[in-house]
């Protein structure tokens, strides 16, 4: 194979922000062949839960009194230190070394959303109440908007019910800007095929002369769409001009897809994938999502990826289902977060942090340089209401992963002093750590390096 | 109160920062002067800022910070007190009243002051219509546009869905890259579907015959029951020999069918993809269409059915020695009757069962070639020889004319043909140059996007005078009444410049009424406006209701419900979409909406509801007496299931959906951080009995109780429906245990519905006073209050939403008073619902010209 032709993309590389960019874009360009010497990859992966989880005798997402604390309550334990795990966490245990959990982060900007809205912005941060009505850019595109251009795939969205809902019930994690959600993915079938075949049975030489063409074609599309938008009102302007920002991000894309095309596609063992799985068996549905991430991040097709594994208002899907189907729940899963079944409350917690592990423990147990894939794969994995799906602060949340990227793990963290502590601080160090040099994100007003040893 | 909340945020926001579109009226200067500044002060004073001031702000709502309407500040807030003040829902009942005089006084100020800003704004505010078309809208123009009925929507990414909101608005239609990729791979699979290569393709074909082996002793070989499928017979399926990838198929069946006494007619349904012969819920298959049987095995029957391979899923192959296999597919026949009993234990032989003696697959199908969806865009010419260049111009000419809805121009067409010019080179033939070149076109914005402009040269001459244009108009009607392109009558008449005349307006309405693409219409704007989605995932409890769903009876799958067959829950969506087409067809009063002198069921569901004599799935009007405690909306099943919990109904959700669908009241959604109501619309039917005391408790909570005294009352009238939406007008006793069906203790069904009437013995407690109305004791005092004291609030409601979804936004103050002068109009002619259709067409907010 020759990959002689590599050459930059001049698109990505102002984008990027010039000659700072220099030296990882080369490391990006000798990419498919990953030699021994380079640097390996830092990914970032962001998985949300809806409607909360449980939490006997602190409702608000801390403990209150002191009771003991509760054996199926998702958190693993009660004191703030070195980790111990209860019946809900208890699938993390092998893996204790590289999970916390942190106790009293949130997004201000969620707060005032209420119901069950706040799950828009847990990967975003944004204060959709007052300035940023229509979003803003989530953890995933920062990252991917620095250094997207190192793998095949910029980045990946997926989600359960696919799409990008509306403004208060969003069925995606990832923004690209104000107003620009993006569509998640979640038909196991096609995003298998678009990650893993993406030419759809065509020669390569086929391909590479389809995207010259398409590129050509686009040139013309825009002006075409240019003397369209002069023709319309001004609020209208305004508005096609996310068609011509499409058509332009079209053109890049196929820029860099035909510059992929020159780098082999990954082999990919299917063993034990099945890609037909529907949402009528929420436990394999759910790993094949888990795998097919596995699969992207292990064939470094691309190192960041969210999954909105639940979303919330989710009654027009099969998701309302889930707890019924998996625990024989009389009733809507969504019902667990009001009422707390003592009984099925904890189990579908536990249910939940079940597929979560096993998706850590692939990642664990796959080598990756001296160490695993886990270790170089920062996890966040959490909902945006704590007990109560009505309430909008302290977070249930697991940071797992990143042991090679300076994270240390091992424990609860409690952030429950007088002063709020941003969950945005902890977006600035997980952005750091994956080379993403960012002193702010949202409203934070620091990082949270003391994770880190 | 959604909007309330949005509002008062972007007051904050106005102090010097630009605060977008929806307020640039309201300048900064003219919020900084206040309400108290305003002639209404000493009313608002006296009578509102106990509740509504500085520290208090009930609902949200700060007077004394409110901007000065006559200065234009605050116009969307103001609108909204004269909405309360006007309704007399403000002050609230229990606290001190104005005069009427007063009262009068300030309606008076602030409806002349918003006449004023409303004038005002109409001279530069223009709201933003530009939106793309929705996922319904593309398959639909794509199916007009090319002549192929396509399913393209699974290939989109999911639209949006806003509870009691339409999706077609400029907020939520949006688009990205990932959405044109999109388009263009739809466009291209659809353009190689539409143009065919020159050479007849090869015709696969499968038939396979049945014989009515083993009859004597059960089901024959030949049969297929309602329960059973024998090892080989039609319900086993018809696997393909081949098919091809595109084009249209061609099934012919000859079928009858064996009746028991007193049954005449059998649902007889043809699926196709996955075999279904498996244990397994997830095999894919998609309906190919549905017969009714009436013909008994003397007189056989042969049925045609037709469609497009496209829309059916191939199974993949296997792989075998690290090959795959060829894809394969089945056409399943199955048999729906449905009387009820479906869960009561097999009894086929005492059921009609369905006889197929033989089935015949063809594809693709070759009447013509190449077939008319094809020379449709390339049309049959010398000049295809003669002049090459001109022919390509011309096919490009006419189609994009077509795809954009109003002529072409020349730079348009140009830029196409020189598309067509960069592609042929390497793509080689005409045909597969132009199906790229036409993709192109159906991912440009004249294509994708609804927008009112349209190039001068496009426009004909009496538009130019008059300003109208009649294709925006053709696009606007087409897109409201069938979710799809204008016809060739439309673009004639947009072509003459007559479609402004309000008499061919009103002509064409009906006429597109009529047309059946206007179920389109009738299923999105229903299915939206009374959020019918939510119906049919809640899990509904199987033990307190063993009958109501179809589930599988034994093996691995057992409880689950039977797959690949339509449900009673599809049965009641299309119930209530059908109910609504019909009330249309009729040009029926909108008062129907509340009660109505017939329901619109099939066999299912008219067993459901306790109809008798009712025989087939097919959905028709039915009469029904005030004693059948049917008839409206209020009753479907699709609304008191959805809005229950599946084990008991829900007093909060149902009475939010009659304030918020029928009443058009913006309910909030419940705040952060109250307690949820708890335990309440319970696990059980026992604890779904003290649902009333439940509340009373919740309301204590003052923090509950603002929001739940306006709500409870509307809901606790729908106790006498139970949870899948059946008349139930004793329940048991507080504290009587009821148990779910178990086989041991209550035998059969029959049994176990004994047990049930023999613990209900207590009246439901269905009783409650409504909000600033009267006492009222269930669902037929509650109509009757709605019919008699709300009818002009659900005449308005049904023209704001029908108006809403009609020009793709959300209705603002800058419409109260053209939605005054259509409901004054509306209610003048008796509130007949095409009659209000035809009206808000005519109106100068969807036309989007003055006379």
């Amino acid at each position: 194979m020759t990959t002689k032709s590599w050459h930059l993309n001049r698109r990505d590389l102002l984008q990027g922000g010039g000659l700072g960019l220099a030296l990882p874009l080369l490391n990006g360009m000798c990419h498919a062949e990953r030699s021994a010497g380079a640097e390996l990859p830092k990914r970032l992966f962001v998985s949300y839960f809806a409607y909360g989880a449980y939490m006997p005798g602190g409702k608000t997402g801390v403990p209150g009194g002191n009771q003991p604390h509760h054996d199926w309550s998702w958190w693993p334990c009660n004191e703030p230190g070195p980790l111990s795990f209860n019946q809900s966490a208890a699938p993390f245990e092998p893996l204790v070394d590289s999970v916390s959990y942190l106790r009293g982060l949130d997004h201000k900007g969620g707060w005032k959303m209420g119901g069950h809205s706040s799950g828009d912005v847990f990967a975003t941060g944004a204060d959709m109440t007052e300035h940023e009505k229509t979003n803003n850019i989530s953890i995933d595109q920062v990252a991917a908007n620095r250094h997207g251009h190192q793998t095949r795939y910029p980045s990946l969205v997926l989600g359960t019910e696919g799409g990008t809902g509306s403004y208060g019930s969003s069925k995606t994690l990832s923004h690209r800007g104000p107003g620009r959600a993006i569509p998640s993915l979640h038909k196991p079938q096609e995003i298998f095929n678009r990650l893993f075949k993406p030419y759809a049975g065509k020669g390569v030489q086929q391909v590479r002369a389809g995207l010259k063409r398409e590129a050509s074609i686009l040139d013309l599309m825009l002006d075409n769409s240019h003397s369209f938008q002069r023709q319309l009102g001004r609020g209208d302007q305004v508005k096609v001009s996310e068609y011509l920002e499409s058509i332009r991000e079209l053109e890049k894309r196929v820029e860099r897809t035909s510059q992929w095309t020159h780098a082999q596609l990954p082999d990919i063992d299917t063993k034990g994938l099945n890609i037909e799985v529907s949402h009528k068996e929420p436990q394999e549905y759910i790993r094949c999502m888990y795998d097919l991430i596995y699969l992207a991040f292990q064939t470094d097709s691309t190192r960041y990826a969210t999954l909105m594994l639940e979303s919330e208002q989710s009654q027009g899907s099969e998701l309302w289902n889930y707890a019924t189907y998996v625990l024989g729940y009389k009733g809507a899963t969504h019902d667990i977060a009001h009422k707390r079944p003592e009984d099925y409350s904890g189990k579908w917690d536990r249910w939940r942090a079940e597929q979560h592990a096993y998706f850590l423990k692939r990642l664990h147990e796959t080598p990756e340089g001296d160490g695993n894939l886990l270790d170089r794969t920062l996890v966040l994995w959490g909902s945006a209401h704590p007990h109560a799906s009505h309430s909008t602060k302290n977070y249930p949340l697991q940071l797992a992963g990143g042991n090679r990227l300076g994270f240390r793990h091992g424990q609860l963290h409690a952030f429950e002093g007088d002063k709020k502590v941003p969950l945005a601080n902890l977006f600035v160090s997980m952005l750091n750590a994956i080379d993403v040099p960012v002193e702010r994100f949202a409203d934070s007003t620091g990082n949270l390096n003391q994770l880190m040893g | 109160m959604r909007q309330q909340t949005s509002l008062l945020s972007i007051c904050v926001l106005l102090v010097g920062v630009v605060a977008g579109a929806q307020t640039h009226a309201e300048d900064s200067s003219a919020s900084r002067s206040l309400a108290s500044q305003s002639k209404v002060w000493p009313f608002l004073q006296s009578h509102c800022v106990d509740c509504h001031g500085d520290d208090a702000s009930k609902g949200e709502l700060s007077l004394p910070g409110l901007g000065d309407l006559s200065r234009g500040g605050d116009v969307q807030q103001w609108s909204l007190i004269l909405d309360k003040l006007q309704s007399g829902e403000m002050p609230p009942e229990d606290e001190s009243q104005p005069s009427e005089k007063h009262r009068s006084e300030a309606i008076d100020w602030i409806e002349s002051q918003l006449r004023i800003q409303v004038g005002r704004d109409a001279e530069h505010a223009r709201p933003i219509t530009a939106r793309r078309l929705t996922n319904v809208e593309y398959q639909n123009t794509m199916r007009d546009l090319l002549g192929i009925d396509l399913k393209l929507t699974e290939k989109l990414p999911n639209d949006p869905v806003k509870p009691y909101q339409f999706n077609n608005t400029a907020e939520l239609m949006r688009l990205g890259p990932e959405q044109i990729n999109r388009y263009l791979e739809c466009a291209r699979s659809a353009m190689a579907s539409a143009i065919v290569d020159p050479q007849q393709p090869e015709v696969y074909k499968t038939r396979r015959e049945w014989q009515p082996y083993g009859r004597e002793k059960q089901l024959g070989l030949d049969e297929i029951g309602v329960w059973g499928n024998r090892r080989h017979s039609p319900a086993w399926g018809m696997g393909l020999k081949g098919f091809p990838k595109t084009g249209e198929f061609r099934i012919r069946v000859q079928a009858s069918a064996i009746f028991p006494p007193g049954v005449d007619e059998l649902p007889l349904r043809l699926i196709m993809g996955y075999g279904i012969n498996v244990n397994s819920a997830t095999q894919r298959v998609q309906p190919v269409g549905t017969v009714r049987l009436r013909n008994s095995p003397d007189n056989p029957r042969v049925i045609e059915f037709r469609g497009r391979i496209e829309n059916f899923p191939p199974q993949p192959g296997k792989i075998k020695n690290g090959e795959r296999g060829p894809d394969s597919m089945a056409i399943t026949p199955q048999n729906l009757y449905d009387d009820g009993t479906l869960n009561d234990g097999r009894r086929d032989l005492a059921m009609p069962r369905a006889v197929i003696n033989w089935m015949e697959f063809e594809a693709p199908v070759i009447e013509k070639w190449p077939p008319l969806h094809h020379t449709q865009i390339l049309f049959d010419s010398s000049l295809r020889d003669e002049d090459p260049a001109e022919y390509v111009r011309q096919v490009i000419e006419r189609f994009v004319s077509r795809a954009f809805r109003r002529p072409a121009t020349p730079e348009e067409v140009a830029r196409f043909v020189q598309i067509y010019d960069l592609v042929l080179p390497e793509l080689g033939s005409l045909e597969a140059a132009m199906r790229e070149t036409l993709s192109f076109s159906l991912v440009s914005p004249q294509f994708l996007y609804h927008t009112d402009a349209a190039p001068a040269v496009a426009l004909n001459r009496s538009d130019e005078n008059t300003g109208k244009n009649g294709y925006e108009l053709a696009s606007k009607l087409s897109y409201f009444l069938w979710a799809s392109m204008p016809d060739q009558q439309l673009m004639d008449l947009a072509a003459q410049g007559t479609l402004h005349d309000p008499s061919v307006i009103e002509q064409q309405v009906r006429r597109l009424l009529a047309d059946p693409r206007s179920h389109d219409f009738v299923e999105n704007f229903t299915t939206q406006w009374l959020s019918l989605n939510k119906q049919k995932t809640v899990p509904i409890n199987s033990e307190l209701f063993p009958r109501f769903l179809y589930y599988v009876s034994a093996g691995e799958r057992r409880g689950t419900e039977v797959p690949y067959r339509p449900t009673i829950r599809d049965y009641m969506h299309d119930e209530t979409v059908g109910f609504v087409a019909e009330l249309i067809r009729r040009n029926a009063s909108v008062l129907n909406l509340v009660d109505s002198d017939f329901v619109f069921v099939n066999q299912p569901l008219a067993v459901h509801y306790g109809i008798a004599g009712i025989q087939g799935d097919q959905l028709r009007p039915v009469p029904v007496q005030a004693s059948d405690q049917l008839g409206g909306l209020l009753t479907h099943g699709s609304i008191l299931i959805g809005n229950g919990t599946g084990s008991a109904p829900h007093p909060i959700y149902r009475a939010v959906w009659l304030r918020e669908a029928i009443l058009g009241d913006e309910v909030a959604p419940p705040p952060a951080d109250v307690p949820a109501l708890s335990d309440s619309a319970g696990e059980s039917a026992e604890s779904a009995l003290t649902i009333g005391d439940l509340l009373r408790q919740h309301r204590q909570k003052e923090s509950c109780n603002d929001c739940h005294a306006q709500l409870d009352p509307w809901g606790l009238p729908f106790e006498q429906y139970n949870a899948i939406g059946q008349y139930q007008p004793l329940v048991p006793q507080e504290g009587v245990r009821v148990s779910g069906f178990q086989k041991d203790t209550h035998r059969d069904l029959a049994g176990y519905q004994d047990y049930l009437r023999s613990i209900s013995t207590v009246e439901v407690a269905a009783r409650a006073r409504l909000p600033h109305g009267p006492e009222v004791d269930g669902i037929r005092q509650l109509k009757n209050y709605l019919l008699e004291h709300r009818k002009q609030d659900i005449a308005e409601n049904l023209i704001r939403r029908l108006l809403s979804y009609a020009i793709g936004r959300e209705l603002s103050w800058r419409d109260r008073f053209a939605v005054e002068a259509l409901v004054t109009h509306s209610n003048k002619h008796g509130n007949k619902l095409q009659d209000m259709i035809v009206l808000i067409c005519q109106s100068e907010t969807f036309r989007g010209s003055k006379d």
